[in-house]
């Protein structure tokens, strides 16, 4: 054997296979980036819902009082780690 | 050039084609991905059956964390669309979910048509009729439920101020009838229905003598094409 080529995968582990806001696959990315993986993270909140991390920010950054989830309508709170 | 909000209108347009929900249909106008010609047929059981109601619906670059200006274009009475046809509903509103997609929102108005709140009305003259006076009401809905058979082309012949809504200009006939109307009866040539003939010697070929009847409609199916080769 003269050499090896080594080929990973990988896979989000979420609920869903959309992220509810832009609809794209989570083994995608936002419409904003190029590249899945660590650039373009996912986010969970405390109420277990699920969402690409720059279109869950857009959204909230788009509200200008309250803060809800989009799935559940609860305020949105970022679950930790 | 695609930008967040056109990509997002795109992945709507294949999701309506993909999974249609009954009684709605809508597509982008033909140049533009961000305004949108829809179509919601009245809901059974309701005054507003057999309308067939048409609307736009206008996206910025912000969608989908800001919702769309949608607005019926086909005359309405409703206690809850103003004389300018805007749409008073809290999820266009206040309640706006930026997982809501075009889907859920001609659905949502087709409810509306359902159950109209004439709790916070748009229309006094609809919500009070509503209230009070049903049939008076389902009169007035029957009327226009009338008026949207009619082409779009005459509809703003009495009314000047709407000529003056370019959005008008870009609702011609040909697009809705190819993009929005087809395929809500696609599913009738799918299965005819021969106890209500239309076309007797067709439901009898379809009934009795299937064969004849699929070389019958082979022969239109290519008529068809030559149709299109001449316009």
């Amino acid at each position: 054997m003269e050499g090896w080529t080594g080929v990973a995968t990988w896979k989000w582990i979420a609920n869903d296979d959309n992220c509810g806001i832009c609809r794209m696959a989570f083994d995608g990315c936002c419409p904003d980036c190029k590249l899945p993986g660590d650039d373009c993270p996912l986010v969970w909140g405390q109420c277990s819902h699920v969402f690409h991390m720059h279109c869950i920010v857009k959204w909230l950054q788009s509200q200008s009082t309250n803060s809800p989830c989009p799935m559940c309508r609860q305020e949105w709170k970022w679950k930790a780690g | 050039m695609t930008t967040p909000a056109r990509r997002r209108l795109m992945r709507d347009f294949k999701r309506l084609q993909e999974d249609p929900p009954a009684g709605v249909s809508g597509a982008p106008s033909d140049n533009n991905i961000m305004l949108w010609n829809a179509v919601i047929f009245g809901p059974h059981d309701t005054p507003f059956e057999d309308g067939t109601f048409k609307l736009t619906i206008e996206f910025t670059e912000e969608y989908p964390n800001k919702p769309p200006t949608v607005r019926f274009i086909s005359k309405m009475f409703h206690p809850n669309v103003y004389a300018d046809g805007s749409i008073c509903l809290d999820i266009l509103q206040n309640r706006w979910s930026p997982t809501y997609d075009v889907s859920a929102i001609l659905t949502s108005i087709q409810s509306l048509l359902h159950d109209p709140n004439p709790n916070s009305p748009a229309n006094y003259e609809a919500a009070q009729l509503y209230r009070e006076t049903r049939r008076e009401y389902e009169k007035k809905v029957a009327a226009i439920v009338q008026e949207s058979w009619n082409d779009d082309d005459d509809e703003d012949d009495d009314e000047g101020e709407e000529e003056e809504n370019n959005i008008l200009n870009l609702m011609e006939l040909d697009n809705v009838i190819t993009n929005l109307m087809l395929p809500l009866f696609q599913s009738l040539l799918d299965e005819p229905n021969p106890n209500s003939p239309a076309n007797n010697l067709a439901a009898k070929l379809y009934q009795e003598n299937r064969r004849e009847y699929e070389k019958k409609v082979k022969v239109i199916v290519e008529e068809s094409w030559i149709f299109i080769g001449e316009v």
